[in-house]
């Protein structure tokens, strides 16, 4: 349960709780761009500013590419940096976002989940963090509006972590979470000043300094390529534990946990278990709770972070299950099905190859709806016993 | 993950200028290399101001190329003013420099 | 006798005093780069290098682009061909990089140059909406653009400020081909019509007129923008010989084709004028990517400059910088 402690409760959205977030992190640059259905994130970030409640260098730049690379260089100078974006932004940002990744820059960047690419939609969609998987960033998602607060200040403390040094995105379904106003706890400045204090005791990473020795930027060649490549993957591997750390940590300092990498609801006795992340896990919630009132043994395995891939605590976590269904909100372009049923997939040999089963719905703010995931539960359920199923379905598409 | 051999320090990609510089012989690039007549030198050191390697060093009386990186571009001999540098090919010359 | 002669020679060599162009006394420390880089024979790119970096010191950050000069600029794994601090961008980031570094200094209030350095194929093509809106947005930094006229360190390709006629890999001359359909961006111009606090274009033959931009450059940053236009020319990829680059530059001012002059604030003012000017025959002569053109395509040519310094001419008389 989410207990209450000192500090405020406001009725805030999800873009107003992503940019609360930023602003008790106390960031030194942060740029700043407009595109649906973030802009509200950028404004407040604005307001703030201009009301003196955050001490940063506004950066109201001319594009988002120029937004990516005006925080990665100024957090190479050492700058705690922070900006937002969605879809098409993200997608014009992608160069200097591999840039960020391969320098190791702890930029802290927050992604409302918008549809991209192709057709042109303005709504909710998890395709663009879909589409930058491979950059190299650490990817988490929320669920609420609490929980957008919540990562942001975690990522501030895992992009900085001296055995991390990665770019975080911070991603929440736009539309659903974006505009949906939610009572939010808003921690006090000094508080979360405290738990992003354990940063200053590690070592410090190099930055740019005028008349240094140190270039920033160096041609890789041949050995020398390959191995920041396997530093850059070996951090990744690290993050995955170090985020768990943080997350237990959050708890005693702020009264909420979730669990770290994934958020195991009601699994350890399920039979069958979904697996959704975003908003939708909390509607799978919801029936989940209506399902084991009838004593039906189901569960939910909530994603929370998408890169890397949690596949250690995936397989922990579904050892053993009867049957499996995974709910995208996203399509991998060149398989048959969605991201994370794919992914899922390379470890089914690990849990005892259940039956897997996958459920595309959400696209283009095509509601999940209760009866949907009620839907999803009884075909999991029937795989379960042994019945035919079909491996991927595309749920908005059905009669 | 696997056992792998670390050679750099950093987790990113940063060079360090207190190990030593990169720098090449670029003095083996040259087909002809400027030769200075002292006696015409009027000492006034335009050879060195437009030398795009930088590479003319104060003799006390007049300025010489330093081998090792002259590239041979000729713009020493055709920006001075008394002609006093003249390109010779590196043919004509029998020494290691010219290898 | 002959030897008495020598020795009299000797005496008198010995004897010269050493009396330097005023220029040498702009530089503030040592050249940083390494002895042997890798540009080509002649390359004006590297005179400007090791120039600028000797005029403006040793505290400057250069920020690169992959180019001709991010060769030098950029280490390899673990080394550098130079003692300074510097940070490599993508092509389409240099300014905004360049603003994220300014900034955070400015926040900490450490008195460092930032110094972006790229040719005119960032500049005026796929990192000039990151120049423009750092200019509109009045960042601190200087912007320093050596414009050799096309993608040089790809392989001579044609850029947004290769001018009419020139031949080029993707503009080449052939059955039907003849050179550069385009007149080019004036780039400086535009740039000056951001209002920058400092604008102006230099040469590498005018190596005092150059060393004063810099210094006023550094100085004027502290206000905004301060953006410098150096014109130079390429001897692998116009086609001329290398110890003509810095007489290629002379005459291209001559010539009004690179007139020299700045701008604070949109108000201009020549720094150099041209009296009567020399011919563009004289210019084009000398480079081999213009030797195909017709009298009519050279006539075009020619019209193009004129325009763009009665341009400059216009405003010094209407907008002048006092």
């Amino acid at each position: 349960m989410k207990k209450a402690r000192k500090g405020e409760i406001r009725t805030i959205t999800g873009n107003a709780a992503a940019a609360y977030g930023a602003i008790l992190c106390q960031p030194d640059v942060v740029a700043l761009y407009p595109i649906t259905p973030q802009s509200e994130v950028i404004e407040k970030l604005a307001g703030f500013h201009s009301d003196g409640l955050l001490d940063a260098e506004m950066v109201e730049v001319e594009g988002e590419n120029s937004a990516i690379n005006v925080v990665t260089a100024a957090s190479m100078a050492g700058a705690r940096v922070f900006t937002a974006t969605s879809s098409w932004g993200l997608a014009f940002m992608y160069d200097g976002m591999l840039q960020a990744s391969g320098f190791r820059a702890p930029v802290v960047m927050v992604n409302v989940n918008r549809e991209m690419p192709g057709i042109l939609a303005v709504s909710s969609g998890q395709q663009d963090m879909t589409a930058t998987r491979d950059s190299g960033w650490i990817q988490v998602i929320a669920e609420d509006c609490q929980e957008i607060l919540d990562l942001v200040i975690m990522a501030f403390r895992l992009a900085e972590d001296f055995h991390v040094q990665l770019p975080v995105m911070v991603n929440y379904d736009g539309f659903y979470l974006s505009y949906l106003a939610e009572g939010v706890h808003l921690p006090e400045r000094q508080e979360v000043s405290a738990f992003l204090a354990p940063l200053k005791k590690q070592p410090e990473r190099p930055v740019l300094v005028p008349g240094g020795p140190l270039g920033c930027g160096t041609h890789g060649i041949l050995e020398g390529f390959a191995e920041l490549r396997f530093k850059h993957s070996a951090a990744m591997e690290r993050a995955k534990k170090i985020f768990d750390d943080i997350d237990a940590l959050y708890g005693p300092a702020f009264g909420r946990s979730y669990g770290g990498q994934i958020e195991e609801y009601r699994v350890s006795d399920a039979e069958i278990v979904l697996v959704a992340s975003g908003s939708a896990a909390g509607t799978v919630k919801a029936v989940i709770d209506a399902r084991r009132k009838n004593g039906e043994k189901v569960g939910l395995v909530k994603l929370r972070m998408f890169r890397p891939f949690p596949r250690e605590r995936l397989t922990r976590a579904l050892q053993g299950k009867k049957a499996v269904g995974v709910i995208d909100r996203s399509v991998c372009f060149g398989w048959d099905c969605g991201p994370v049923f794919m992914e899922l997939s390379a470890i089914a040999s690990g849990i005892g190859a259940p039956p897997l089963m996958n459920f595309i719905d959400g696209l283009a703010n095509l509601d999940i709806t209760a009866c949907h995931v009620e839907m999803m539960i009884e075909r999991v359920q029937s795989a379960a016993k042994g019945g035919t199923f079909r491996k991927v379905s595309w749920i908005p598409l059905e009669d | 993950m696997a056992e792998v051999k670390i050679h750099q320090e950093h987790e990113g990609g940063w060079s360090d200028a207190r190990k030593p510089l990169l720098c090449l012989n670029t003095g083996s690039w040259r087909t002809q290399r400027p030769v200075a007549d002292s006696a015409k030198c009027s000492f006034c050191g335009l050879c060195a101001l437009y030398c795009p390697t930088g590479c003319m060093r104060d003799k006390g009386n007049h300025f010489q190329p330093d081998l090792e990186y002259c590239k041979g571009c000729g713009i020493c001999a055709v920006e001075c003013p008394r002609k006093a540098v003249v390109m010779i090919s590196e043919v004509e010359f029998q020494d290691e420099k010219s290898a | 006798m002959s030897e008495r002669n020598n020795a009299a020679a000797e005496e008198k060599s010995k004897a010269k005093k050493k009396r330097l162009p005023r220029v040498f006394d702009y530089f503030r420390d040592e050249d940083p780069f390494a002895g042997g880089i890798t540009l080509c024979p002649g390359c004006p790119l590297e005179l400007l290098l090791r120039f600028t970096a000797k005029v403006l010191g040793k505290e400057i950050v250069f920020v690169g682009t992959p180019s001709c000069s991010a060769t030098v600029l950029y280490g390899q794994n673990t080394r550098s061909w130079h003692k300074l601090a510097y940070y490599s961008c993508l092509i389409t980031g240099v300014a905004s990089s360049a603003a994220g570094i300014s900034r955070y200094y400015r926040r900490l209030a450490k008195d460092a140059t930032v110094v972006a350095f790229t040719g005119d194929g960032c500049a005026a093509d796929i990192g000039f909406q990151a120049l423009s809106g750092a200019a509109e947005r009045n960042e601190n930094f200087i912007y320093i653009v050596y414009d050799n006229e096309g993608y040089m360190n790809t392989g001579i390709q044609k850029s947004g400020t290769t001018p009419f006629g020139a031949r080029t890999s993707t503009t080449p001359v052939g059955e039907t081909g003849r050179g550069n359909p385009n007149p080019g961006k004036n780039l400086p111009f535009l740039m000056a019509m951001h209002k920058v606090p400092y604008a102006a274009t230099a040469t590498l033959s005018h190596l005092e007129d150059l060393a004063k931009k810099l210094v006023k450059a550094k100085e004027k940053k502290n206000e905004g923008l301060a953006f410098i236009y150096v014109f130079s020319p390429c001897p692998t990829g116009w086609g001329f010989e290398s110890d003509k680059a810095i007489s290629l530059c002379r005459t291209a001012v001559r010539t009004n084709y690179f007139p020299l002059w700045e701008a604070e604030r949109g108000r201009f003012r020549f720094t150099r004028k041209a009296g009567s000017p020399k011919p563009l025959e004289d210019f084009l002569g000398m480079i081999r990517k213009f030797a195909h053109l017709s009298r009519k395509e050279i006539g075009v040519l020619k019209k193009e400059v004129e325009e763009r310094y009665s341009l400059i001419e216009g405003m010094t008389r209407r907008w002048p910088l006092e």
